[in-house]
């Protein structure tokens, strides 16, 4: 049961055809309102207008195939809620991820310096994989006026936690790809991690078989 | 309801319509002879034997008895009255119900305005008869506002229902003139002083109610007036710092909306697509806070432990729901178990918004009449709900791997609902309520 729940949750995604050679779980987290819904749906669809979205409640969920590298991929994305009080809920999100995505909003400074506060403190807390790879994406630089946190804030914030670090804006999609694209490709290069992300469907058909022997 | 209007539901809803009344009928079967502790679930829906064009339960009753039902019901309704013995009902026939409900697709449901049914002359009556006592007989006005309150009478039965409106017409006046000044002192108290006035924890209260209020219901462009958003935020703020065991929490503030749609009604004209916050005078937004403020409290005050550090109340529901869904329907369990699925998953938001988030807005108020008629037995309905929610697509799901389910789960297709739908949704509720709730096994927990 457990081991059936990690797979579908984590790397090795059961699926008929294998019309990828990689499925990796990315994590977006950081505050609320500073976009990481947005900053999912404007890397998901190609539609140029973010609007409002409701604050996610728990969890959202979305996935996207893409090529990179020659490699054909799959990622499974999950969205979170920004206000920390699911406790026991969270660590079923950071189960089996290979990549998280923090965010903050360059306009707010709290959301800078709750990263360190919380965020990363519960990255350390739950994250099963535990050389999966972290970027910091700093977003909203479509308002370049009201900017709170300088890109070498951000910078230095990355480097001291062995973050990729990224600036980018979900409204105007500029680096949005981009910060995919870097992430995925830094797993890639984690052997650790390109194996578990690895699909070889014959693999799972003899795991599912086998499962299924033993719970019923 | 006349015959014209039940010939213009043509044919083409007789499938739905037979189903519903089998459900209804199955319901009726069930609770011959048995005894029910909650006297007011039997009544919804036999309100009174003579009045026959009231309730769509009725005319959904001709509808099948004029031979439009197909053979399989006429089979299974033989079966229930046959079972129909006190608290007896043997696991075969529950399997037997649950597979032959869960069959209908909501495909097939045809959009129909049946939400008719509260504005109906004769319920009406009944409700203004209720409400015209000096003492409101609140157990009869639970029972009719269970299956739907007439608009225009929404905003004083809701007062009533959530107790914040005395039952006593000599008091009334005088009870909201006292909770409405309550609340302006609240506000200026506690909302209308300067920042460096407030806790750390405050600022930041503040700053999350302030992040969301922009963003709640977005999909109605009501909402986005800058006016109903401080409203929204005002309200929030102050039962926020009244209840510092929780303090906000997303999602509450969806919970406000159905309450500040009820109270402008009272105020405004038209529908909500042409309401202006700024044609109303600083009192009479006071007043309409204020109600909001009373009724959220009231609601909340019966989910404590609902919005409390990580949400136990919330929890044990969603466990509750688990365990209530393999009763009714054990493949979509089984199903939904196999692929790794959490029912925490999705169920979570369900119960953190009440369904805010998963049906069109303009049938939230509908569905909250029963919500609030429930009163203190409403954290348990819930559950039947949204099992009843749930299964409204039991073949759907267990064609659905785990990414599939969370997806679909996510964006459920409740666009095009209407009043029939959730009327589904809420007698089958009614139904497996009736079926489940005082079985031992379950909700044990």
């Amino acid at each position: 049961m457990r081991r059936r729940k990690k797979e579908n949750m984590g790397s090795a995604a059961r699926v008929g055809n294998s019309s990828y050679d990689y499925s990796f779980k990315v994590l977006l987290i950081g505050d609320s309102g500073v976009g990481k819904s947005s900053l999912l749906l404007s890397f998901i669809s190609n539609s140029d207008s973010i609007h409002h979205l409701s604050p996610t409640i728990g969890v959202d969920f979305k996935i996207k195939l893409f090529t990179i590298g020659g490699k054909r991929l799959k990622l499974t994305i999950w969205d979170t809620a920004g206000q920390e009080r699911f406790g026991t809920v969270i660590s079923s999100y950071y189960r089996g991820a290979h990549g998280i995505i923090l965010v903050y909003d360059v306009t707010r400074r709290e959301t800078f310096t709750n990263l360190v506060d919380i965020w990363a403190k519960e990255v350390e807390l739950y994250s099963t994989n535990h050389d999966c790879i972290k970027i910091l994406v700093g977003n909203k630089v479509d308002k370049e006026g009201e900017r709170a946190v300088t890109k070498e804030e951000g910078m230095a914030l990355a480097q001291e936690h062995r973050c990729l670090f990224l600036e980018c804006s979900a409204k105007t999609r500029e680096n949005v790809q981009q910060c995919f694209n870097d992430l995925t490709l830094k797993i890639l290069e984690v052997p650790g991690l390109r194996e578990k992300g690895y699909v070889v469907v014959k693999r799972q058909k003899q795991k599912k078989s086998q499962s299924d022997s033993c719970c019923s | 309801m006349n015959e014209r209007q039940e010939d213009d539901r043509s044919n083409s809803i007789a499938t739905l319509d037979s189903r519903f009344s089998q459900t209804l009928r199955n319901v009726q079967g069930l609770l011959k002879g048995r005894s029910m502790p909650g006297k007011i679930l039997l009544s919804r829906w036999s309100d009174s034997p003579d009045d026959t064009n009231s309730p769509n339960y009725k005319r959904s009753f001709s509808h099948s008895d004029a031979g439009t039902s197909d053979h399989t019901s006429g089979e299974e309704e033989e079966e229930f009255q046959s079972t129909s013995k006190p608290i007896g009902i043997t696991s075969a026939i529950k399997l037997r119900i649950s597979t032959s409900l869960g069959e209908s697709p909501p495909e097939e449901v045809r959009k129909s305005a049946v939400g008719a049914r509260a504005t109906d002359s004769a319920r009406v009556m009944k409700f203004t008869k209720v409400l015209s006592a000096t003492v409101v007989t609140l157990d009869k006005l639970r029972e009719l506002a269970w299956s739907g309150v007439p608009d225009n009478m929404r905003p004083k039965v809701w007062r009533l229902l959530l107790g914040y409106e005395p039952p006593n017409s000599d008091r009334r006046e005088g009870v909201l003139r006292r909770k409405r000044l309550e609340y302006l002192d609240y506000i200026a108290q506690y909302y209308d002083i300067a920042d460096t006035d407030r806790s750390d924890d405050e600022v930041n209260m503040l700053r999350q109610i302030a992040v969301d209020c922009p963003r709640t219901v977005p999909d109605v462009p009501f909402f986005q007036q800058q006016q109903v958003q401080k409203s929204l935020e005002r309200i929030l703020y102050a039962w926020a710092i009244r209840h510092p065991a929780s303090g906000y929490v997303q999602g509450i503030n969806d919970l406000v909306t159905p309450f500040l749609v009820v109270y402008l009604s009272e105020y405004l004209e038209g529908g909500i697509d042409n309401w202006s916050m700024s044609d109303l005078s600083p009192d009479k937004i006071a007043n309409i806070e204020a109600d909001c403020y009373w009724c959220l409290s009231k609601l909340l005050d019966g989910m404590q432990d609902h919005y409390t550090f990580a949400q136990p109340g919330i929890q044990r529901l969603v466990f509750k729901l688990k365990e209530l869904v393999r009763r009714i329907n054990e493949p979509v369990s089984r199903h939904i178990e196999d692929q790794g699925l959490e029912f925490l998953q999705f169920a979570f938001r369900w119960f953190n918004c009440l369904l805010i988030r998963e049906i069109p807005f303009h049938l939230i108020t509908r569905l909250w009449d029963t919500y609030l008629a429930e009163g203190d037995a409403l954290p348990d309905f819930l559950v039947y709900i949204f099992a009843s929610f749930l299964l409204m697509w039991s073949d759907k799901l267990q064609k659905l791997d785990f990414q599939e389910l969370v997806m679909f789960l996510q964006h459920l297709p409740t666009q095009n609902w209407n009043h029939q739908e959730l009327e589904v949704v809420l007698s089958r509720a009614f139904m497996w309520h009736s079926m489940f709730n005082d079985s031992p096994s379950h909700l044990a927990g």
